[in-house]
C-alpha cells in the first residue's frame, strides 16, 4: 500500500470517527480481583468519597486518583460533582478528623493503570485512550434500572484498523429482555467499523434478569496502542 | 512571642511550597504523615474579642496539628493526631491529643471507631480547626464558638458506631453516627475561663457525652440535610466565691449539670462553584449554682452562608450568624443576670461577615475577613466576649478584621 493511500485511509477513518463519536473521556478500571464488571454511578461516587469500602457484590475496593490534569477534571465533573480543589479539601478533611486516609495518587494514566493492575481491590480512572493492559474496565450504570452485566464477550478488533493503529471508543445502546438477553443493538457513536464489531460482540452479552425490558448505554474501547 | 508569630506566618506562607504528604513503612505497613498550621491576626474596633487584646491588633491566633495514620488491613485503620493552639488566653501552647483511634469497618453500613474520636455534630464540628477547608477564617461563632472548641470537639474513652446505607429507588444515601464517650475540657478553654469572671475556678470539668447524627444525601444533586443531637452530664470541681456569701471567700465547689443537651439541624447545597449551607442550633443547660438555685441557659443560634469559587484559587463568601442566649436563675440570680430580653446586646450577637480566600498553591492559603457584629452575648455562657479583656464594660457594636494564613500537607 502506498504511503499516500495509507494516509488517506487513516485520515478518512479518523474524520469518520471524530464526526460520529462523542466518546467518554474517562473509563473506570479495576484490578482483576474485583469480581464485578459494572458499578453504579452512586456506588462509584461513594467509593471515591471514601464512604464505602466494598461494592454491593462484596469485594473490597481501594480508590486510586490522579494528581491533576484533564482526565481528573473529567472524572470529577462527570461522577463526583466536585472540582479538583474541592475533592482534595474533602480528602484532607477526612484525614485531619481521623475519618479516612488520603487515597493513593499518581500523575499519569500509565502509573494509575500499573498500580491498579498490581494492587488487589484497586479501582481508578484513566482517559479513554489509555491502555488498560492488565486491568478490567468497569461499565458505569447510570440509573437503578440499569442492568448488571453477567457475561461479556470481547469484540474482535478488525485487522486492518489494528494494523493502522486506529482505535477509539464506540458507544452502543442495547435493548435487554427481561430474561437478560440482548435483543437489539444500536451504534450511537464511534468509528462505524469498530461499531459493527462491538455490536456483534454485544449481541452475545448476558445481563441479570429483571421484571421488564430495558435499555442501557455502554462504551466499548478499542485500544490502538501496540 | 512576636518573633514566634512572625516566623510561623512566614512558615505558613512558604512551607507549603515544600509540602508533600510523607509516608514511611513500619513492618511493611505504610504510615501516612499529615500536618497543618495556621496563623491569624485580628484587629477589632469596639470590644476586645476571643480573649485577645484585639483592639490593639493581636496575632495570638495560632494552631497546628500533626497526625500519623495507617491502614492495617482492608478493614482496620489506626491513627492519632496531636493538636496545639494559642488563642488569646486560651490554649496557651499546651498540646493535646486531638484524636487517637482504631477504626474497623465491618460493612458499608457498619463501622466502629474507638479511642478518642472527633464528634460528629452538625456540618463542621469535627473539622472546625481546618481553615484551609473553607473560605471563612472563622466559622459562624453562634454555632461553632472557637473559644468553646473543647466542649464538643471530641469524646474519649468511648467511640462511634457509623455507616452508610444506600436507599432504594434512587432515593439517595443515609449516613449515621451514634457515639458515647467522655468530654474533657482543658482548663485552658473558654468555659472555665469565663467562669473565673464569676469567681468560679474549676480544676476539672468533665463528664459523659452521647448522641448521634443522621444525614441524608438526597437525590437532588448536591443537597444534603441532617440533624445531630448531643446529651451531656458534666461535673466541674474546684473552688468558688459564692455570690450570696462573698465573705466566706474561696470554698470548694462540685457541680453536675442536671440537664444539658444540644440539637442541630442543617442543610448544605453545592452546585458547580456555589456552596450554600445553613444550620440551626439549640442548646439547653441546667446547672445548680447553690442548692435550690439553678442557672438555666437557653441558646438559639442559626446562620446562612454562601461561598463562590471565582477562579481556581480564589473564593469569596459571606454569612449571617444569629446568636441569642437567655439565662434564667430564678429570683435569686435575676438581679445578677439582668433582663432576658433577646433584643438587648448582652443577650445576642448578630454577625455579618464577608470573606475572601486565596490558595497560594496546593498547600497554603491566605484569607481576609470582615465581621460586623451587633451585641456581645455576654452572660453566663461565653460567645467570644469576656469581661476579663473588656474590664471597662462592653460596647454594643464590634467590627473585626481577620487575616489568616496557613498550610497543610
Amino acid at each position: 500500500m502506498k504511503a499516500s493511500t495509507r494516509w488517506l485511509i487513516t485520515a478518512a477513518f479518523a474524520v469518520c470517527g471524530a464526526l460520529s463519536a462523542r466518546a467518554a473521556e474517562v473509563k473506570i478500571i479495576a484490578n482483576q480481583s474485583v469480581t464485578t464488571d459494572s458499578i453504579s454511578a452512586s456506588e462509584l461516587k461513594s467509593v471515591f468519597l471514601l464512604q464505602r469500602r466494598a461494592l454491593q457484590d462484596g469485594p473490597i475496593v481501594v480508590p486510586v486518583v490522579q494528581k491533576s490534569g484533564a482526565t481528573q477534571e473529567s472524572f470529577l465533573s462527570e461522577y463526583m460533582d466536585r472540582n479538583a480543589e474541592e475533592i482534595r479539601t474533602y480528602y484532607y478533611g477526612l484525614v485531619f478528623t481521623g475519618k479516612g486516609l488520603m487515597p493513593k495518587e499518581f500523575p499519569s494514566d500509565a502509573e494509575v493503570v500499573a498500580y491498579v493492575a498490581r494492587t488487589r481491590g484497586a479501582i481508578g480512572y484513566v482517559s479513554s485512550a489509555a491502555s488498560s493492559k492488565g486491568v478490567k474496565i468497569l461499565a458505569v450504570l447510570r440509573h437503578e434500572q440499569d442492568r448488571r452485566l453477567m457475561k461479556r464477550i470481547e469484540p474482535e478488533y478488525p485487522e486492518t484498523l489494528k494494523k493502522l493503529q486506529i482505535g477509539g471508543t464506540v458507544r452502543l445502546k442495547l435493548t435487554i429482555s427481561p430474561k437478560g438477553d440482548v435483543e437489539a443493538v444500536i451504534v450511537l457513536g464511534g468509528n462505524p467499523i469498530l461499531g459493527e464489531a462491538a455490536a456483534k460482540a454485544a449481541q452475545q452479552w448476558v445481563y441479570g434478569a429483571a421484571a421488564q425490558r430495558s435499555t442501557v448505554e455502554v462504551s466499548v474501547p478499542f485500544e490502538s496502542a501496540p | 512571642m512576636q518573633w514566634r508569630i512572625v516566623r510561623l506566618a512566614l512558615l505558613c506562607l512558604w512551607a507549603g511550597r515544600l509540602g508533600q504528604a510523607q509516608e514511611f513503612k513500619i513492618y511493611d505497613r505504610t504510615v501516612q504523615v499529615h500536618g497543618f498550621a495556621s496563623q491569624g491576626f485580628v484587629y477589632t474596633s469596639g470590644n476586645n474579642w476571643l480573649t485577645m487584646n484585639s483592639n490593639a491588633g493581636s496575632g495570638a491566633m495560632t494552631d497546628m496539628g500533626l497526625n500519623l495514620t495507617s491502614q492495617f488491613s482492608d478493614k482496620l485503620r489506626v491513627g492519632g493526631q496531636v493538636y496545639d493552639r494559642n488563642l488569646g488566653q486560651l490554649g496557651q501552647w499546651h498540646p493535646s491529643l486531638d484524636w487517637a483511634l482504631a477504626d474497623y469497618r465491618f460493612k458499608n453500613w457498619l463501622g466502629v471507631r474507638g479511642g478518642k474520636v472527633k464528634t460528629t455534630l452538625g456540618l463542621y464540628n469535627d473539622s472546625q480547626d481546618l481553615s484551609f477547608a473553607r473560605v471563612f477564617a472563622l466559622l459562624p461563632q453562634g454555632i461553632y464558638p472557637t473559644d468553646l472548641r473543647d466542649a464538643t470537639i471530641a469524646h474519649t474513652g468511648g467511640g462511634d458506631l457509623y455507616g452508610n446505607i444506600a436507599l432504594q429507588h434512587e432515593a439517595g444515601e443515609i449516613a449515621y453516627t451514634a457515639y458515647a464517650g467522655r468530654r474533657s475540657d482543658s482548663i485552658y478553654s473558654g468555659y472555665p475561663y469565663l467562669l473565673q469572671d464569676w469567681q468560679v475556678f474549676f480544676r476539672s470539668f468533665q463528664g459523659w457525652q452521647y448522641g448521634g447524627d443522621l444525614r441524608w444525601t438526597t437525590p437532588v444533586n448536591g443537597l444534603t440535610i441532617g440533624a445531630s443531637r448531643m446529651n451531656q452530664s458534666i461535673t466541674g470541681k474546684g473552688t468558688f466565691v459564692c455570690l450570696f456569701d462573698p465573705g466566706a471567700g474561696l470554698v470548694p465547689i462540685e457541680r453536675t449539670t442536671k440537664t444539658s443537651w444540644t440539637n442541630m439541624f442543617y442543610g448544605e447545597y453545592m452546585v458547580r462553584r456555589l456552596r450554600i449551607d445553613a444550620e440551626y442550633r439549640r442548646d439547653f443547660f441546667d446547672i445548680p449554682y447553690v442548692p435550690g438555685v439553678d442557672l438555666q441557659t437557653n441558646i438559639h443560634a442559626w446562620y446562612i452562608a454562601g461561598s463562590y469559587r471565582i477562579g481556581k484559587r480564589v473564593q469569596v463568601g459571606s454569612y449571617y450568624s444569629h446568636y441569642v442566649t437567655q439565662n434564667t436563675g430564678g429570683a435569686a440570680l435575676a438581679a445578677i443576670i439582668g433582663s432576658t430580653d433577646p433584643s438587648l446586646p448582652w443577650n445576642h450577637v448578630y454577625d455579618k461577615v464577608i470573606s475572601g480566600h486565596v490558595d497560594l498553591n496546593r498547600f497554603s492559603y491566605v484569607k481576609v475577613e470582615g465581621h460586623f457584629m451587633n451585641g456581645y452575648g455576654w452572660a453566663t455562657y461565653p460567645n467570644g466576649f469576656y469581661l476579663q479583656q473588656n474590664p471597662q464594660g462592653f460596647q454594643t457594636n464590634t467590627n473585626a478584621l481577620v487575616v489568616k494564613t496557613g498550610f497543610h500537607f
